[in-house]
């Protein structure tokens, strides 16, 4: 038990720095997919036929690979055509890319439930078709689409474990050299366990909190 | 002789081979409340739904005061500002409170400030009978009280007609008077009305005339007394006699 105690001292600063990167991709990598996800999910459900298409075409290419392959093509294969990264850099692009195409498709299922004839009312008291959707579809469809998008928040924190193949000095990457370094796998990857389990764990509750601050009683895709 | 407020003429709407309105001339003269009605599919809300250019009409054409509102490069948005309309469904917004149902076309369509918007969408919702419902959302209030929201965000708009949709269909029977009753006051008030209805008490005492329509044509039209009592066609005769049991 003491050789435990120990290790977790010696351990302790490498892997709550190596947090502190974890956050930092998920956080960056989930806004830039919600930047990114909005208006692909938008354009998905009112953009013109042709575009519709693209952007169909965007999210299977993200959601119908692997994330390290995508990766990989991101950090070692733009170089190729001029684009150098640094790794930092390549993990919030591809993990924003990724997630963009996720948030878009949660997004469009959920503007899709809102009823039909919201639009029309909105229409029918003379806003143009994008001022509906900006103030009165959106505002639905994005509460609509929290308890999934709360999904994507979690699974996105242990998406990022991805990043330490390309030496990025995350949790995981911290797990990786500490385990070497102390011949202790075992513990190590458990102690890095029980960080995720926790960052989930926190950011479930400030989710769920949200959600609950948002709610709107009656609002469930079905009519007014 | 005013001139009318509303003209169409000759409007025809089809969807693909389905013809549904083949023809359809009417004038409605300011201040003047018309009752539409018919067997279903006769085409009475895709009428409605032409003249606030919902679905615009495939042939024909609509007059809007001095206004050719089916012209090429008219501001359709624009018109339906002028037009009112209330659903059989309702179509609250979900997500905004009564006031912010009322509010909302005020804030984004007419541009108007904050404060001076909830004033004047506090004074609607007064107008129908619902100030004390101001902060309830569309869940939390029955189904006439969502129509006579439904009514005061579309006079928040101030329009110069208002098109009701079967407005009552969709409301229990002792739902159904209060939200007639503030139709009666707003025609009383003078305001233009199309109402598509088969509540015949309504259309019997607040009507100034009720258009019968049938297969996309208007068969007959005259005022409540010429209708009910000594109608020319026996289709009307037949419809207005089943419909009053």
């Amino acid at each position: 038990m003491q050789g435990f105690i120990d290790l977790l001292n010696k351990v302790m600063p490498d892997l709550l720095q190596g947090t502190v990167v974890t956050l930092q991709i998920a956080v960056v990598s989930l806004a830039l997919g919600m930047i990114i996800g909005l208006p692909v999910g938008v354009g998905r459900v009112y953009g013109p036929a042709w575009l519709q298409r693209l952007l169909g075409a965007y999210i299977t290419l993200f959601q119908g690979t692997p994330l390290l392959i995508q990766l990989f093509m991101v950090y070692y294969g733009l170089p190729d055509i001029g684009i150098t990264l640094g790794r930092l850099q390549a993990a919030f692009l591809t993990l924003g890319l990724n997630s963009a195409a996720y948030q878009a498709e949660y997004l469009r299922s959920a503007l899709q439930s809102v009823s039909e004839g919201q639009m029309v009312a909105a229409r029918a008291i003379g806003m143009s078709k994008w001022q509906a959707i900006w103030s009165i579809i959106l505002p639905q469809a994005v509460r609509l689409a929290l308890p999934a998008w709360s999904n994507e928040a979690v699974a996105m924190l242990k998406y990022t474990s991805v990043v330490f193949l390309i030496a990025v000095p995350d949790l995981m990457g911290q797990a990786k050299i500490l385990a070497s370094r102390y011949f202790a796998p075992i513990q190590i990857y458990l102690i890095v366990a029980v960080f995720y389990i926790v960052l989930v764990g926190v950011t479930y509750l400030i989710l769920t909190t949200i959600e609950r601050r948002v709610r709107i009683p009656g609002l469930t895709g079905d009519a007014a | 002789m005013t001139s009318p407020i509303l003209r169409l003429e000759d409007v025809h709407k089809s969807y693909g081979a389905l013809q549904v309105l083949k023809g359809v001339s009417l004038t409605v003269q300011p201040r003047e409340v018309v009752v539409l009605v018919g067997p279903s599919g006769s085409g009475k809300s895709t009428l409605l739904r032409c003249i606030n250019l919902l679905n615009p009409p495939t042939k024909g054409r609509i007059w809007l005061e001095d206004q050719e509102i089916t012209a090429p490069g008219v501001n359709q948005d624009r018109v339906r500002q002028r037009i009112g309309m209330v659903f059989q469904e309702f179509n609250l917004f979900t997500h905004l409170t009564a006031l912010g149902n009322v509010m909302i076309g005020l804030v984004k369509v007419r541009k108007m400030r904050k404060n001076e918007a909830r004033d004047l969408a506090m004074f609607e919702l007064e107008r129908v009978g619902l100030a004390d419902r101001a902060n309830y959302y569309p869940a939390q209030l029955s189904g006439g009280q969502k129509q006579r929201v439904a009514i005061a965000r579309a006079l928040g708009m101030d329009p110069h007609i208002m098109l009701f949709d079967e407005p009552t269909s969709a409301l229990d029977p002792e739902l159904t008077g209060e939200v007639l009753a503030v139709m009666q006051k707003l025609a009383s008030e003078g305001m233009t009305m199309i109402v598509v209805s088969h509540e015949m008490g309504f259309a019997r005492q607040v009507a100034d005339r009720i258009v019968f329509m049938e297969g996309g044509v208007v068969v007959e039209e005259g005022t409540p007394q010429q209708m009910f009592e000594q109608p020319r066609h026996e289709r009307t005769r037949a419809f207005l006699r089943n419909i009053a049991q």
